[in-house]
């Protein structure tokens, strides 16, 4: 065939959530094999279709990446003319997307100009596969096609072969037309002859850590590993120098790779060890994937693990993880047998003693959790006069204390609670906290400087802790006092739950709490701000979240403080409690389960029914549980829904109070369709999970969400969430692919009415046109587990780490 | 300069092809990549390297040096082949005269001091610390020495002073008077260098036996260091085998896995790590990448991509790269040198350490006709 050279695009720009093991590194940047890293399949791949032209786009930081790929030269991309090029993101400000966006590629437009290849390969650089581009190319200019999506199975690899022309076509044209990324590309073009090129041998997408240990595990099958280690076409990959792997008198091995370096005086099964590995006497390895420079110590036992590299696991520890859940540790954990672990929680409010949001089912499911998993836990409450009046006859008073505070003596009684093996301190203060609000009063700051301040004082009283977990603005003062106490050098973690509420307030806070060496930016103290600064490690309530920190759209004014934390800064996302169980809901009109699925629709009548809507099986009920607030994306329901709604067939109901200004235009819009929505105003006036039963979709259109628990409750119930790809929403839900049928909801990218009402109109067609399609998703999303136990294993793994390094 | 002339004749069947420099050692290493990486780590990186015998394997191998980060600009790897010049010199008649034929090269450094080093040694040294010492003692030659712990009269035995100088220099003595060896690492001023191997005699000559001896009768100040790791000259299959086993067996001797700030470097293989089948006991040996092992392996030493197949048994042995080794074969205190291909149920039981190549197997095969 004529002139059938391809350029080569390597889509590093996306994330994907691998836990600890992507926290630093870009996913291509992943160890694999004991010897590779993730990109070198894509670029031996690309070496070995004699591609010389190669554009990679990496994601933030790529340091890792630039120091392993260097000039390109392991395969043989290091030219005169052409070679290998890393064109990072000249506009810092645009978080990532699904792959990479024609945005991203235009501000590298010469690239696109100069290449002289009349076609371009676009692929990415998370896939374990050998395969050659070749192939793709010949069949693409067979099939006369536009567009070739290579997939394998049925799985998308993110890899299209287009000529150089249309693409330069399309990535001029990404402000004008609606088509973001070749993903858009292929699912909403029209007119666009787009053809399917399947290649048939083994390819895996590293997207998590199943997959990850899965096809590690995988190259350990003879002939898996035959078919990606190819002698005629190699993997090439950055070589380090490291002698040959060294086995002492005690090593037995059992089908296992070991690279270079390691010395092996134990049992290793089924199991993956990188470079210079050191497994000691009575050591038991199984179904793991080691990186290099770990050592196991002696007698310790791992199952299903994927240790970072410079793990240390110490003598007679036991890791057992799942090849669905593998236990993950942090590069250069100290990983210890877990002895006991002493936790203090200090929080504003926790349920069941005093609830105003969600924080404080955070805290009261969380220190539950924790204390059921054998942690020691403490939790430290403000004792507000709704504490005192609800729970007067339980909590007992235990001793009195004084604190001084801008120089005044105040006494404050301590009371004390054991719930659930939890140990409840409240700190009574006439002066601070004798009120019915809990927060909005005019001396906000004084109260909780004066609350973090007792706290401290209070430690003098108890057993020293292992770790202070606090929360949010209320409690960002106690690592600078820790800094100043007896206390000093035990271990803080500050969560941010909302990085709305800061706690901005005079400076003179800073002279009352008694610190006298403190130095002032400016007139006003923040108190997030100083909890980000002085605290020994930050989290915040998703991955997706904590990424999009740092930019500024989310991070706002504490972004660069973020940022400078980066190394220290977690997403763990918080999960639902079991009590959110359709089969045992007493809400519900008629309870279900994922095999009685089908009873979910007498739900949906009897939601009907107590809206008052029309009673229809047919019709397509959208429900929404949510504080009325800009941040929920009530502006895109406001735009978009008088259109969205000629649809007669569609429904709407929605529970929730808060911001006026939104409920009179939500209000204005039920009018207009009286038969269509219906508002249930008052967020706690009733138990909403009729609706998350009785609905079919449930809408999330938020501007961003930390996490939400709404969406995690409507897959528990089989009601499939609509979602902008924003924080915990972008970590829970994967949309629905009509090619292969995954995802467990439907997304949209951008805060856009009209994406939005597409988006719901695409979920209704498939509610209309493909019922087996939808149940599938249906079941799926019931099977979802975001359960409190994952999330609170997640917490104690941190804790561990940060305790223990 | 780096001599790698040397042909190696006593390893037998493992130089038939190769010079012996190029000889597989500790399983992923060539000789000459101690020298390289000792020059390498001692941030040395102009050197010529002279080839006579076989030179295209090395030459291949080192490249422009990059391994050893020896590929700079303005410096780097030479090689420095024998060539006929205009006076019709034809052929490198020693060690020796092959420095002095490529002294040009030398000259256009411009350097003080040229530090003279074999490719086929097993070693780590930092050759600052003799340089240094060189210089501290004004010196004109300095000889790097070793201490020998077996027979001293197979080495050139070197009797110092209290300050170190040189008193007597004797090539394989009957009656050493000292365990001090010379390791055939030598630091001469360059003129000094020029001086004497101009007088030398034009005929057959090299360092040891005719260079070393003059530098002493001319009265100039020759000099012993005294290197205090671990050296060792691999000339026979004997101590070849020896050395090889020394990581096994001595692991304090050489330090090969204490490597981070000083690795002995050596060309990637690019094959994926070595995958260990089934149920195997491998027990105080060394494995390298890309083989497929499915056998019991003890006491041994494999290089790269090696098939052992199921039901073989291993002891005592060195294996080079690509050997295929058929089921239930027993191999024991064999040196099986690069792609040999051995049979299924074969039986190489020795006694004293025996070199296996593909003729050797095929003559046995003959045999058992």
């Amino acid at each position: 065939m004529m002139n059938k050279k391809m350029f080569a695009i390597v889509d590093a720009t996306f994330k994907v959530n691998l836990e600890q093991l992507t926290l630093h590194r870009m996913p291509g940047a992943l160890p694999f094999s004991g010897k590779y890293r993730l990109i070198d399949f894509t670029l031996s791949n690309i070496r070995n279709s004699n591609i010389i032209n190669v554009a990679i786009f990496p994601y933030g930081n790529y340091r890792s990446l630039q120091d392993h790929v260097g000039s390109g030269k392991r395969w043989d991309l290091d030219r005169r003319r052409d070679g290998l090029f890393i064109l990072p993101p000249k506009n810092l400000y645009i978080p990532p997307e699904e792959m990479i966006t024609f945005q991203r590629m235009f501000e590298h437009i010469e690239f696109f100009k100069r290449s002289t290849q009349d076609y371009a390969v676009i692929t990415s650089a998370n896939i374990v596969w050998n395969i050659d581009f070749h192939k793709c190319l010949d069949e693409h200019i067979k099939s006369k096609a536009d567009v070739t999506e290579v997939m394998y199975e049925h799985i998308r690899l993110k890899t299209f072969i287009i000529s150089k022309k249309l693409l330069i076509e399309y990535i001029e044209t990404y402000d004008s037309l609606e088509y973001k990324t070749m993903l858009d590309l292929v699912e909403k073009a029209p007119n666009l002859n787009i053809q399917i090129y399947k290649h048939d041998s083994y390819t895996r997408t590293i997207d998590d850590t199943f997959n990850y240990l899965k096809s590690n595990l995988d190259m350990l099958k003879f002939d898996i590993g035959r078919t990606i280690f190819r002698e005629d076409r190699p993997i090439y990959s950055k070589e380090k120098t490291a002698p040959p792997a060294k086995y002492l008198n005690n090593a037995t091995i059992t089908n296992s790779m070991i690279s270079s370096g390691s010395i092996i005086d134990g049992t290793v099964i089924n199991s993956v060890l990188g470079r210079d590995v050191k497994v000691k006497k009575g050591s038991v390895i199984k179904n793991s994937y080691i990186m290099s420079n770990c050592v196991i110590e002696e007698n310790a036992n791992i199952n299903f693990t994927i240790l970072d590299k410079q793990t240390i696991v110490k003598r007679d520890t036991i890791l057992e993880g799942s090849l669905r859940d593998p236990y993950v540790t942090q590069k250069e954990q100290i990983v210890s047998y877990f002895d006991s672990l002493r936790v203090l929680l200090v929080a504003s409010e926790s349920y069941p003693f005093i609830k105003t949001g969600g924080l404080a089912d955070v805290i009261g499911s969380l220190s539950r959790n924790l204390a059921r998993k054998g942690v020691d836990t403490t939790v430290v409450l403000p004792l507000y006069r709704k504490i005192r009046k609800e729970f007067e006859s339980v909590i007992k008073s235990d001793f009195t204390k004084t604190i001084i505070y801008d120089e005044e003596r105040y006494k404050v009684r301590i009371y004390t609670y054991r719930y659930n093996k939890v140990k409840y301190y409240f700190i009574d203060s006439f002066s601070f906290f004798d009120n019915d609000l809990i927060y909005g009063l005019e001396n906000d700051a004084d109260r909780f400087a004066f609350f973090n301040k007792a706290v401290i004082e209070l430690l003098d009283d108890l057993d020293p802790f292992d770790l202070i977990h606090i929360h949010d603005w209320h409690t960002s003062l106690i690592p600078l006092l820790l800094d100043n106490s007896p206390h000093k050098g035990t271990p803080t973690l500050l969560t941010i739950h909302n990085i709305d509420y800061q706690g901005v307030a005079e400076k003179d806070i800073i002279k009352k709490i008694g610190i006298s060496d403190f130095i002032f930016k400016d007139d006003h103290i923040n108190f997030l701000e100083i909890g980000i600064n002085t605290a020994t490690k930050l989290s915040t309530v998703s991955p997706t979240y904590k990424e999009e920190l740092k930019y500024e759209y989310y991070g706002k004014n504490l972004t660069y403080s973020l940022f400078k934390r980066e190394r220290d800064f977690y997403g763990i996302l918080n999960g639902i409690s079991s009590l959110f169980n359709p089969e045992k809901d007493k809400a519900l009109k008629k309870t279900y389960s994922v095999n009685s699925f089908e009873d979910k629709y007498i739900n949906k009548l009897y939601l009907q029914e107590k809206m008052g809507l029309p009673i229809n099986k047919d019709a397509f009920v959208i429900g929404m549980v949510t504080r009325i607030v800009e941040q929920k994306g009530f502006d895109l329901i406001l735009s978009s829904f008088d259109s969205l709604l000629e649809n007669t067939n569609i429904q709407f109901v929605l529970l929730g109070s808060g911001d006026q200004k939104y409920i009179d235009e939500l209000l204005k819009l039920e009018e207009r369709h009286p038969n269509q929505i219906k508002l249930n105003i008052g967020y706690d006036a009733t138990n909403p999970n009729y609706i998350y039963g009785g609905a079919d979709v449930f809408l999330m259109p938020s501007r961003f969400e930390p996490c939400g628990l709404g969406q995690m409750i409507a897959l528990k119930y089989g009601t499939l969430p609509i979602v902008r790809r924003t924080g915990g929403l972008n970590d829970t839900i994967t949309r629905y692919d009509h090619l292969t049928d995954k995802g467990n909801g439907f997304t949209f990218g951008n805060y856009d009415a009209v994406e939005m009402k597409n988006t719901i109109l695409s979920a209704y067609d498939l509610y209309k046109s493909n019922k087996d399609v939808w149940n599938i998703l249906l079941k799926r999303a019931m099977k979802s587990d975001n359960s409190l136990v994952k999330s609170t294993q997640k917490y104690i793994e941190l804790y561990k780490m940060i305790t223990k390094n | 300069m780096v001599l790698v002339g040397g042909r190696g004749t006593r390893l037998g069947k493992i130089t038939k092809t190769t010079a012996k420099p190029a000889v597989t050692f500790g399983g992923k290493y060539k000789l000459i990549d101690f020298v390289l990486s000792n020059l390498s780590n001692s941030a040395i990186n102009t050197l010529g390297i002279i080839t006579q015998y076989e030179p295209y394997e090395l030459l291949s191998y080192i490249e422009h040096g990059s391994t050893w980060d020896l590929d700079v600009n303005e410096a780097g790897v030479s090689f420095l082949t024998p060539y006929t010049s205009a006076s019709g010199e034809l052929w490198q008649k020693g060690t020796a005269h092959s420095v002095y034929q490529h002294f040009r090269f030398i000259d256009q450094y411009d350097p003080d001091y040229v530090l003279i080093l074999s490719g086929d040694h097993v070693y780590k040294m930092d050759y600052n610390k003799l340089i240094d010492e060189h210089i501290a003692n004004q010196a004109d030659v300095t000889i790097s020495t070793f201490k020998v712990n077996d027979d001293p009269s197979r080495y050139g035995i070197l009797d110092l002073d209290k300050k170190d100088l040189v008193v007597s220099f004797e090539e394989k003595p009957e009656n050493p008077k000292s365990k001090l060896a010379s390791m055939g690492v030598y630091v001469f001023n360059r003129e000094v260098l020029r001086t004497l191997l101009k007088e030398g005699d034009n005929s057959n000559f090299d360092f040891g036996n005719d260079i070393i001896p003059l530098a002493l009768k001319s009265d100039l100040k020759v000099y012993g260091y005294r290197f205090k790791g671990y050296f060792r000259d691999v000339g026979t299959i004997d101590s070849l085998y020896k050395a090889n086993m020394d990581i096994l067996d001595k692991p304090h001797y050489l330090k090969a896995y204490d490597y981070s700030d000083f690795p002995i470097l050596t060309k990637s293989s690019n094959l994926p790590p070595h995958h260990i089948m089934g149920d195997n006991k491998i027990v105080n040996s060394l494995i390298s990448d890309g083989c497929l092992i499915n056998g019991e392996i003890k006491h041994s030493i494999l290089s790269s991509g090696i098939l052992i197949n199921k039901g073989c048994k291993i002891k005592d042995s060195i294996i080079h790269s690509n050997v295929k080794i058929g089921a239930n074969s027993i191999i024991e205190k064999a040196i099986i040198v690069e792609n040999s291909v051995i049979l299924a149920n074969t039986i190489l039981k020795f006694k004293e350490v025996t070199v296996v190549d593909n003729d050797y197997l095929w003559k046995m095969g003959e045999d058992d006709e």
